[in-house]
This record gives C-alpha cells, structure tokens and sequence, in this order.
C-alpha cells in the first residue's frame, strides 16, 4: 500500500509541491528510456537492462504515474547520463511499509539456514518493472498463477524439510485442479493456506497452517464445515486444546487433498477404516479416552469391512454411520448411532431398516464377554468343523492302510 | 443266497438315471459357485481370490453371482424333492437312503476292520480267550451295504441339513431388512455367522470326504464314472453293493421260478 500522504496538512502541501517542483529537478522517465527502451541494452556482465515501455504503463505503478527514479531512487538527483552500472536495490519498504513489517516477521524475511542462505525480494514474488495487483489476471500473484510463481522457488531452488514431492503434490489436488481445470480463482492457492507476505514454517505456533490455526484456515473458505467439526466430538476437544484429536489434515491430508470420492483420497470410501483405526486401535488413546479398540477388526470381519476390503464403496465404512466432520458420542441424542436415531442411520442404506437394527451390537467382536450369541454359534461350529475333519481323515487313513496291507499280503 | 450266475460281472446296471446325474451336476455347478463366490469372503487374504476378482465392479458381480448359484441351487433342490415324492424311482431311493442303527454298526465295524487291532492282539495272543467268546470283535468280515452305504448316506443328509441352513440364513443375508424386522440384529448376526461356518464345513467335507470316496480311493481311482454315464457294472455291484446285489439275484430267481410253474409241463 501506498504511504505517501499523512493526512497532515504541512507534509500534504509538501507533497503537492513536489509534484510540481520534482519534475524540474529531477530526471525523467524519458531521460531513462532513452538508453533502456533499447532491447540490445546490457550490462557489463550481460544482464538485459531493457526496460518494457508499455508493459511499465499498464503496471499498477505505471498506472499510479510513478516514475523511474521513484524507486531507482539513488538516480533522482543525477543529471549525467549514462549513470553508475552499480545501483542501490530498490527499497520498497519507502512506500509498503506495513508488507515489509510483516514479511520480516515471516520465513521469507528471516536469514535461512544452510551454506548457501536464500533471502527472497519483493521481486522474487511480484517481478520488477511489470508489478500489478493481485486482481489483475496478468499479475504473477493472482490467484490462477500463483501456484507457478511460488513453485518457480519451492520445487527448483528451494529444498523444504519434507522435500520437494511434497510441494508437487499439491498439484494433484481437488484445490489445484480448480483453479488450472476449472478455472476458479477463488479455489484454494499456496497463499490462501500459508499466508502471502506472512508466511511461516509450518512448525511456527503462529503459522496459518499450524495445528493451532488450521481449522480457522481451512474454515475460511468451508465455513459449514468448521461449524460441524467444532460441534462434533473432535472439535469439542480440540477447542480444548487436545493434541490427539485429528484436525482437517490428519484425515484428509495436506497438499495433495482430494475429493472423498477419488480413489487416491485417504478418506475414500474404502480406505477410510485405514485413517480412522490409526488412533482408534490405539491403546494409549482408548485408555485416555474411555472408547474401545478392535473397532478396525471388527468391521473387517463384518460383512461391510469385507466388501470394502474387495473395493466396494457402497457398503457402510465409519463415516456412514458415525458421520464424519461432527461426529458424535453414541450417547448424544443428536449422534447418528444414538439408538434411537439407528433406524434412520441404517435406513439411508437399508430401507425401511426397523428399530431392530439397534438391538445388538453393532462391532461384533464374538467373544465370550461379547455378543454371546454369535459366540456359541461360533464354538458350536468350530467343534462340528474340527470333529468332523477329524473323523473322516481318521477313517481315509485307515481305509488306506488297510489297502495297503492287502496289496502286500493278499 | 448263491447269485447262481444271474447276474454277469460284466453286465450293466443304471445306478444313477438321466436326472438324477443332471440334479448332480446342477449341484456341483452351483455349490462351486457359491464357494467360488463365496469363500473369498471368509478368506479375504488368499490372494488367488483376489487374482479372480481383480477387475473393477468385481464385488458386485460376485454378489449377483452368487446369488444366482443360490437360486439355481434351490430350484434343483425342489426339482429333487418333486422327482422324490413323485415317482416310484424316487421314493424307492429315499427309502434307501433313510438312515439306520445298521449305518451306525457298519462305519463302526469297517473302522475297525481296516485297523485291525484285535485281530493283531489276537495274533499276538492277547486276550485270547476274551476274543474266542466273542469273535465278532476281531472285525474279521468287511461289512457289506445295500444300495447306499453309510458313506453315501451321510453325504446325502450332509447336502439336505447343510442346504436347510444355507438357505435359511442365506435368504434372511439376502433380505436383510425383512429379518431385521423380524430378528433382533444379534440373531442376524448368528445368522451371517452360521451362513461363513457351515459353508467351510461344506466346503471341507465336499473337499475332504467326497473327494476321497468318488476319486482317490484306490477303489475308483483316478474317478468313478456313475456320475457321468450313470453305470455301474455287475462286478462292482458285488464289490461294493453286495446287499442290493443279491436283493437283485433274489428278484430274478423269484421270477425265474415263478416263470417256470407257470410254465406248463
């Protein structure tokens, strides 16, 4: 942002008067692109000094009226041309000092680590003479080219700790696929996560995208989900601060997110067992927090958990009886597993399922503390199987070793 | 009781008609249906299964499958009961077949016929005198069956009790909604319990017992054909059905006589 007047009378007819007096003094822009609207310009060391003109006119400064030596400012008072190769870097701080307060305090604006420490400018983000606002289509950091912009950095020179796979794989995401597919500028880009000029490491308490901040993030823009999440029993007690409740990326991960129904997503209907059971069949979490394991066990021997093993998505996984982002204890009588909700939650697959559906449980586990009836017929069973295999391989080994004896003495 | 030469070795009896081999075979197709498509469920790690039912929509096709096999094993089994209650053949078979104390006696003296124990203890001069009051436990004679042996008995009930179960909780799987309104959800549960349990006992007997008495015993071995011409010949008749052998000797003799006195002199 523009910092120029303070509103104060003194400074603003200061201001004014050197708009008109300025001009005289100093040189103008067609002092400078005398020598730089020359496309064959170059430095001694070769670097192109060509200057675009009508380019800079349709730049957000260029449309501003701001000139050349505004930024080159070192340049402003010199008359002899051409001037000294070696000039200051431009400071943009002059006029967007609120950007610059915040970019020191982000990951950009701190000495990075490493033999070969990479500070990042202004330009490295916004370019030089062809700056322009971040709603303008052209703009390097408008929202269906910021991708391009910021990978320019993180997936060539820039090794985060994770690697660079990680950042690629934002480009397979539902988020990226909406901006370069569909082209909807409002899908989610790198900035509208991390932060722009505020961008920290992820591991920062204050980072948009740390455990603290990331459900007010992804909120943003699924505001309704926020809402269910922090209704449900796991944002009941993330809003506590529990660092064991899974937050929006435990669950459906971070960069390469997509949609449930893709069959590369973590909470696709058949591997959404896999991500729940990760805490769930923890031994640790059930006993902090009162529920039971086996939960993955025994929906893998119910009927459900098998066709899910084989790919089926239509059968029941967690979600479709627990519900997903507001999930709540059986004992609420707004859960969908409360018993009195059973036939409605059951009912969305089996129609017409009656209140029998809630008279038994649910995780059959067929042990002898559990499920009493499923047990029996289980041991019953097993005894029939094991008696029988037994008897008729008792009676095959004798009938053979009775032809046996006969073949040799007959 | 001398056969009295009535009956040729070679001579050929129809052990199983046209539709009692059809009836088998609609057995055979759809029970190795409803394994092939149904095992895999109790088995989900074996991978051959997975190789079978790798392409997508797999699941799915197996459920139609199998309960397609379901429905064609039903229909074969009231064509069965039909053919049973309503022809002469049919109910002169489950005469047959109706299982007797004799079963009981006949699997237990063949047991011990074939280990031969007292008869080596008797060699052996144990317990003579024990043995000499009663020789019936040296097991000394194999024992003889008539049309159907325990063997073939048992395997008939197996078939009839375990298609009963079957389909009982098969049907109440298939319709899981009418059973939940007439069943708590912990007697569906015995019910999808059972449906996996007698399956594998089904599975294990067809696998273990059947395989054995119709193909690797040494008796019929690499296979016996009844189930394909439906022919058994005299011989074998003999060998391994000698009651039936001789209720047919017996049968012809009767007629031979009675062809004779009424034959005028």
């Amino acid at each position: 942002m523009r910092n120029g007047g303070h509103g104060r009378f003194p400074l603003a007819a200061l201001a004014l008067g050197l708009m008109f007096i300025a001009p005289l003094l100093r040189a103008s822009d067609d002092d400078c692109l005398a020598c730089h609207s020359d496309r064959q310009l170059k430095s001694a060391q070769g670097r192109a000094l060509f200057v675009d003109q009508e380019r800079f006119k349709t730049s957000i400064h260029g449309q501003a009226g701001i000139g050349c030596v505004d930024c080159h400012a070192d340049l402003m008072k010199v008359k002899d041309f051409p001037h000294a190769e070696k000039l200051k870097p431009v400071a943009c701080v002059s006029c967007h000092d609120a950007e610059e307060t915040e970019i020191k305090a982000s990951i950009h604006g701190k000495p990075q680590e490493g033999p070969n420490p990479i500070i990042v400018f202004c330009k490295d983000c916004h370019g030089t003479h062809d700056i322009r606002g971040k709603e303008d289509s052209e703009s390097s950091v408008y929202s269906l080219n910021l991708p391009d912009t910021c990978e320019s950095c993180h997936l060539q020179r820039v090794r985060t700790q994770r690697g660079s796979e990680l950042i690629r794989q934002y480009n397979l995401s539902v988020h990226f696929r909406a901006l370069e597919k569909a082209g909807l500028s409002l899908s989610a880009t790198c900035v509208t996560c991390h932060g722009g000029h505020g961008v920290r490491a992820v591991k920062d308490s204050e980072s948009r995208v740390s455990r603290k901040n990331i459900i007010r993030t992804c909120g943003r823009c699924h505001v309704g989900i926020e809402k269910n999440y922090l209704d449900g029993v796991h944002g009941k007690d993330y809003i506590k601060g529990s660092a064991d409740v899974p937050v929006c990326i435990d669950c459906h991960s971070e960069h390469d997110i997509v949609s449930p129904e893709n069959l590369g997503s973590r909470v696709y209907g058949t591997r959404v067992a896999a991500v729940c059971s990760r805490c769930h069949d923890d031994e640790r979490l059930a006993r902090q927090y009162g529920f039971l394991t086996s939960r993955l066990k025994s929906y893998s021997a119910s009927y459900h958990g098998t066709a899910s093993k084989f790919g089926e998505i239509r059968v029941a996984n967690c979600a479709s009886c627990h519900g997903f982002h507001d999930i709540r204890v059986s004992s609420d009588p707004k859960s969908s597993i409360n018993p009195t909700n059973m036939s409605k939650t059951c009912g969305k697959c089996h129609l017409g399922a009656s209140s029998n559906f809630a008279k038994g449980k649910v995780h059959v586990i067929s042990e002898k503390t559990e499920s009493r009836g499923s047990y029996v017929a289980k041991v019953i069973y097993m005894s029939i199987i094991g008696g029988m295999v037994s008897i008729f391989l008792i009676f095959i080994a004798a009938d053979l070793y009775r032809r046996k004896r006969k073949r040799r003495s007959p | 009781m001398n056969e009295t030469g009535l009956i040729r070795d070679d001579e050929v009896f129809l052990r199983m008609n046209l539709v009692e081999r059809i009836q088998h075979f609609l057995l055979i197709f759809s029970m190795g249906t409803l394994m092939l498509t149904g095992l895999p469920l109790i088995f989900t790690e074996l991978k051959i299964f997975k190789s079978i039912f790798a392409f997508e929509k797999a699941f799915y096709f197996r459920g139609i499958l199998h309960r397609v096999a379901a429905v064609v094993l039903i229909v074969n089994i009231v064509w069965h009961v039909l053919t049973t209650v309503f022809t002469k053949r049919g109910r002169s078979n489950f005469k047959e077949l109706l299982p007797k104390v004799r079963d009981v006696k006949d699997a237990w003296n063949l047991f011990w016929h074939n280990v031969g124990l007292t008869r080596f203890l008797y060699k052996k001069g144990v317990g003579k005198a024990f043995f000499d009051k009663h020789p019936a436990l040296l097991f000394e004679k194999e024992p003889e069956f008539g049309r159907y042996n325990f063997i073939e008995k048992f395997e008939y009930w197996a078939v009839a009790w375990g298609s009963f179960v079957m389909i009982l909780s098969g049907f109440f799987m298939w319709k899981v909604e009418l059973s939940l309104k007439l069943f708590p959800l912990w007697v569906h549960d015995i019910f999808v319990i059972v449906h996996g349990y007698e399956a594998m006992l089904a599975f294990l007997a067809v696998i273990i017992w059947h395989m054995y008495n119709v193909h690797l015993n040494p008796e019929v071995f690499p296979m016996s054909k009844i189930w394909l011409n439906g022919k058994i010949t005299g011989h074998e008749l003999r060998t391994l059905h000698p009651l039936e052998y001789r209720k047919i000797g017996e049968g012809r003799k009767r007629r031979l006589e009675e062809a004779n006195a009424a034959q005028p002199k």
